[in-house]
C-alpha cells in the first residue's frame, strides 16, 4: 500500500499542453475571420466657434440650403453646379476670412443634404461657418 | 566496408525529419496577444445609422471618440445614450482634457441621413464647443 502511494507521488503529473497550439491557432483564425477592417470615409470640419457678429464680413461666400433648393451667393444652383462653382472660387488658395463659407439652413433640412453641401465646401477648400437662427436651441 | 556504408546510408534515409513544433504554441499565443492589444473595438456597434452619401469624401483616420445620432434622433456618446446636446459638450470637453495632439481632438460624427437639422446641428455645435474637430462620416457615392 505505501509503495503504491509513493509511485503516485513520483509519477508524471504534467498538464497536457500538446493541444494548446491548436487552440491558439483556432483562436487566431476566429479573430481574423471575425474582424472587420473599417475604412472610414468622411471629411474634417473645424467650425470656427464664435458669437454673433453685428457686421458680417464683406464678400463672404454664402450658401443657403433650403429643403428643395440651394442658393449660392443669391444664385439658385443644384448640387453638381454648387460643386463646380465652389471649385471655381479657388477657396483652397485663399487665406483667412476669404476661405470662409457661411452656411445657412433655414427650416427643416435633412442631414443628407446638409452633409453633401458641407462635403462640397470642404472639398473645395473652404472653411464652413454655420449661421444659426435666433433661439436655435444652443 | 562497403556493406557497412550501405547500411549507414539506409539508416540515414529511414531516419525521420522532425520539424520542431514546440514553440508553435508560444508563437500562436503571442499573435493572439498582439491582435488583442492592437484591436480597437467599435464603440458605436449596434446603433442603427444609415450614413449620408457624397462623392466628395476622403479616407479619414478612425478615432476613438464617437458621437452618433440615430434615425429617431437619439444621441449617443461612445455608444451610450445621452439626453441632449449640452451633455455632448460636457462629455467631449471632459474626454479631450488630456488630448495633446490635433488628431486626438478628432470626434467621429455619425448621423442618420434622415435626421432633421434641429437635432443634428446642436450636436455638431456642442462637439465644436467641447473642443473637438468634427469628422463627419458618410458613404462614398457616385456624382449626383
Amino acid at each position: 500500500m505505501p509503495a503504491r502511494s509513493r509511485r503516485r507521488r513520483t509519477g508524471c503529473d504534467d498538464i497536457p499542453v500538446a493541444s494548446f497550439s491548436d487552440i491558439a491557432f483556432l483562436l487566431i483564425i476566429f479573430f481574423i475571420l471575425a474582424t472587420t477592417l473599417v475604412k472610414t470615409q468622411g471629411f474634417y470640419t473645424d467650425f470656427p466657434s464664435g458669437e454673433k457678429s453685428e457686421k458680417p464680413p464683406e464678400k463672404t461666400t454664402t450658401v443657403v440650403l433650403h429643403s428643395d433648393k440651394i442658393v449660392l451667393n443669391d444664385d439658385e444652383v443644384d448640387m453638381p453646379n454648387l460643386r463646380t462653382k465652389l471649385k471655381a472660387l479657388k477657396l483652397d488658395r485663399k487665406t483667412g476670412d476669404a476661405k470662409v463659407v457661411m452656411m445657412e439652413a433655414p427650416g427643416k433640412v435633412e442631414y443628407q443634404r446638409y452633409f453633401e453641401v458641407m462635403a462640397a465646401i470642404t472639398e473645395a477648400g473652404g472653411t464652413i461657418c454655420i449661421v444659426r437662427e435666433e433661439g436655435g436651441g444652443r | 566496408m562497403k556493406k557497412e556504408r550501405r547500411k549507414q546510408r539506409r539508416r540515414r534515409r529511414r531516419s525521420k525529419i522532425v520539424v520542431p513544433v514546440a514553440s508553435m504554441g508560444d508563437i500562436a499565443f503571442l499573435l493572439i496577444i498582439f491582435f488583442m492589444i492592437c484591436s480597437n473595438f467599435a464603440k458605436e456597434a449596434g446603433i442603427p445609422v444609415e450614413p449620408p452619401r457624397s462623392p466628395d469624401l476622403d479616407r479619414v483616420k478612425q478615432t476613438t471618440t464617437v458621437v452618433s445620432v440615430d434615425a429617431d434622433g437619439q444621441i449617443y456618446f461612445q455608444g451610450h445614450r445621452i439626453h441632449n446636446a449640452k451633455a455632448v459638450e460636457t462629455e467631449v470637453a471632459e474626454l479631450l482634457k488630456t488630448a495633446t495632439t490635433a488628431d486626438a481632438r478628432n470626434v467621429l460624427f455619425r448621423c442618420d441621413r434622415k435626421v432633421a437639422k434641429d437635432i443634428f446641428e446642436p450636436v455638431m455645435d456642442a462637439i465644436t464647443r467641447g473642443g473637438g474637430t468634427i469628422v463627419a462620416v458618410g458613404d462614398k457615392a457616385g456624382g449626383t
